[in-house]
């Protein structure tokens, strides 16, 4: 199964990306993503999260692993027993031309290609218009009416794709049987959150709002977390100056030390 | 004719012996009392007057000194009533009072002998001065039992005291036996609190390692609650405690008879509008235990901090230091035990709405430094944790699970309070700095977090301390030797947010 998306999603399109791969993972299913930012990064990390295995598909040669901040989930990913392919050979740098033959491999390798947040003309969207060529189902994850990066999602679901809410309607499609949450919220009771040991960002912050105060306890709760695991992972995040307390609880701090902005 | 008899009077929870000394001469008849008594003992002459004669026995009418020794000593209440009644009925008959004996007790004027406060006191201190029975009103024997070194007779009058001095009808010694310990089912169980997860947390921490605790958090949030969960996560009450809190309330009179000793952890929450000697003990002649020694070995629950006089508060800090409060009074002073965990809430600001997110505070700038002003006195330095508890949306209220029971949580906490007693004697929130070195050791990654931390936030040398105590309180719930990096970093997470402005 394919989950593909935005390289600059919204916190809750990647959250969404995570959450689908780890329970579809969890459920036995091979996630196979473009190892972009964004969207794609969070599908490779949820499914090492549920402890599958998942591939990653190059636009570059296999020795070439193109962002470089996705060096260290590249790596993990293998040694999760994952594979990074790619139909150029060695060496072959990143060019814009190649993503979207790329694309088509995606397609051709899953069963079914769901889409995360794409806005209009996007790369996700050549993904699900190969996979519909070659006859693989195309299912969206729906979003916000206010945020562009819907405007991909929601033409696909008029078109009629299938309505993804959680990995059970995938599942369904795919038919088979695996056991998943209905409840997307509900907190996973076999995986967890795993904390970064080398140092890079914690996933956490992508549960974080850069406005609205997060309360710890529905985070601890949602994300399956014992409370004093989680308050010791935001006041690093506050050490680190990445969040800070208002109230009751943590908002995100921009604009210190994010991979986001580097480019395409 | 001359005779001796013992009693004891209370001075804070200690039993302090006096000597009726009676002495019947020829002379004018006349009844004189002498030995520092204060007014409630000399109307005892009365009382001792019409109760002999209606208990059928004869009163001297010749010259007769009462005198209460030691004189430097003043003379309370009307506990010492048997006594003197005793004296004066022994010497008339010519008789000697039995040296290891002491006699309690209040006169009605029909000779019945009626309850007095403190006699648990006595019962657990006069062996100690080589008393071995105690002759106590019988509606205060079980009380007086629980001394166990002593031997308890109870008497219903004062008719009944004299025949077993004359030889004539011994009285039966109290024959019911101390209590078994018990663990009482809490008064309020967690699993009656929906979400709250950080005042969930914060308690269980509290109870493990005896830190007091601060909530903060709007009205209604559900601190009280909160509050009342605490007893029942704390081990139940030793049989030492258990007495300790029962002298207390024996002091006050307000054991009841029959079932004296009560194993449940005494929870008190006055009320900000208390007076200083309600809170912390006093008042007129002698002082009398305040909330604080009620709440020894328990919990003090002070709602609202912010609205108590800043001189209230301020007289908590040395009994927080040292577990006792000492009262001084014209009559004497005085030492009660006041040994309690303290648990305190407040509003985040006077209007209750400051960092809810959902409202906006309308408190003035002005109103708020009042306000965090009140709350930043050196009592909080003594107050390890500090969580905000927001206000559950009420549509939540019914959604959230409730999490585990008081009795799952209080076996965690049972385990690693053993092993802060069996390292170092004490609970970690009695560690000092010195302690902390020897007994919280951090390793590499933990000191350098908590270096950091102090660094660029500022700590004082204060919240550097409360945060590695705590820290090693959250080392031993997961029984852990060390101090490691994500208990420092938890132990941080519960100081209150800086405020701005
Ligand atoms: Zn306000």
């Amino acid at each position: 199964m394919a989950v593909v998306g935005a390289r600059r999603p919204t916190p809750y399109g990647e959250a969404v990306a995570e959450r689908l791969a780890t329970d579809l993972a969890a459920a036995g299913v091979v996630v196979v993503s473009g190892l972009a930012l964004g969207v794609d990064a969070a599908a490779h990390e949820g499914a090492l999260i549920g402890g599958g295995c998942t591939v990653a598909v190059l636009g570059s040669g296999v020795d070439v692993i193109y962002p470089a901040a996705n060096a260290g989930l590249a790596r993990r990913l293998l040694d999760a027993g994952g594979a990074i392919l790619s139909q150029f050979p060695d060496g072959t740098v990143p060019r814009a031309a190649n993503f979207p033959r790329r694309n088509w491999i995606i397609a051709a390798l899953a069963d079914l290609v769901v889409v995360v947040e794409a806005a209009e003309g996007s790369g996700a969207l050549i993904t699900a218009d190969a996979a519909l060529h070659l006859g693989k189902q195309v299912m969206a994850v729906p979003g916000s009416v206010f945020s562009a990066l819907s405007v991909g999602c929601h033409q696909l679901l008029r078109d009629g794709a299938g309505l993804v809410q959680n990995a059970r309607d995938v599942l369904a499609d795919l038919s088979s049987p695996g056991e998943v949450l209905d409840d997307p919220l509900a907190a996973p009771e076999r995986f967890r959150i795993a904390e970064p040991a080398d140092g890079s960002r914690d996933p956490l912050l992508r549960h974080l709002d850069d406005s609205l105060p997060g309360d710890p306890g529905v985070l601890a709760r949602k994300l399956g977390l014992p409370f004093g695991d989680l308050i010791a992972r935001l006041t690093r995040l506050e050490l680190e100056g990445r969040v800070v307390r208002r109230g009751a609880g943590y908002v995100k701090v921009h604009g210190r030390g994010t991979s986001r902005e580097e480019s395409e | 004719m001359l005779a001796t008899v013992l009693t004891s009077l209370v001075r804070g929870l200690e039993a302090r012996p006096v000597e009726v000394q009676v002495d019947i001469s020829s002379g004018v008849a006349g009844f004189f009392l002498v030995g520092l008594a204060s007014g409630s003992v000399r109307e005892a002459k009365e009382r001792a007057r019409a109760a002999i004669r209606n208990s059928g026995l004869r009163f001297p009418q010749r010259r007769l000194t009462v005198n209460l020794a030691p004189a430097e000593l003043r003379k309370d209440g009307s506990g010492l009533d048997l006594a003197i009644a005793v004296g004066i009925c022994l010497a008339a008959l010519g008789l000697k009072a039995p040296g290891d004996a002491a006699f309690l007790g209040e006169l009605s004027l029909d000779g019945t002998l009626r309850h007095v406060d403190g006699v648990l006191v006595a019962a657990r201190g006069l062996p100690g001065q080589g008393v071995t029975d105690l002759v106590v009103p019988a509606c205060d024997a079980a009380e007086a039992a629980l001394g166990e070194a002593i031997r308890v007779l109870p008497a219903p009058n004062l008719a009944s005291v004299v025949s077993h001095l004359r030889g004539e009808a011994p009285l039966a010694p109290y024959a019911g036996s101390l209590p078994e310990a018990q663990s009482p089912a809490p008064e309020l169980d967690l699993a009656e609190i929906h979400g709250q997860e950080a005042a969930r947390r914060a308690l269980e921490v509290a109870a493990a390692g005896g830190h007091h605790l601060l909530m903060w958090g709007p009205p209604g949030a559900g601190k009280t609650m909160l509050a009342r969960c605490l007893p029942g996560l704390l081990p139940p009450l030793t049989l030492a405690e258990a007495l300790e809190v029962a002298e207390v309330r024996s002091v006050l009179g307000e054991l009841p008879p029959g079932c004296p000793l009560d194993w449940r952890r005494p929870f008190r929450a006055p009320h900000h509008s208390m007076s200083l000697a309600g809170l912390v003990g006093g008042g007129s002649g002698m002082a009398r235990p305040g909330e604080i020694s009620r709440a020894g070995h328990g919990v003090l629950f002070l709602d609202e901090l912010a609205e108590f006089e800043p001189a209230t508060v301020q007289a908590l800090r040395q009994p927080l230091e040292q577990g006792r409060v000492f009262l001084t009074r014209s009559a004497g002073s005085v030492a009660f035990p006041a040994r309690f965990q303290l648990v305190a809430a407040t509003n985040p600001c006077p209007c209750g709405w400051s960092g809810d997110g959902r409202r906006a505070c309308r408190c003035t700038r002005a109103a708020l430094e009042t306000y965090r002003r009140a709350l930043s006195g050196p009592l909080l330095d003594r107050v390890d944790l500090q969580v905000n508890v927001p206000r559950t949306p009420l549509e939540a209220l019914g959604g959230e699970p409730s999490g585990e029971s008081s009795s799952t949580v209080r076996e965690r906490v049972l385990a690693a309070r053993s092993l802060q007693l069996k390292r170092q004697g004490m609970l970690n929130a009695s560690l000092r700095a010195a302690h902390l070195r020897c007994w919280a050791p951090l390793r590499p990654a933990a000191r350098r977090g908590l270096e950091r931390w102090a660094t660029e936030a500022a700590l004082t040398a204060r919240g550097f301390h409360r945060a590695w105590r705590v820290a090693r309180t959250l080392a031993d719930l997961e029984a852990a030797a060390e101090v490691e990096e994500r208990h420092v970093m938890e132990a941080l997470g519960y100081r209150l947010a800086e405020h701005a402005g």
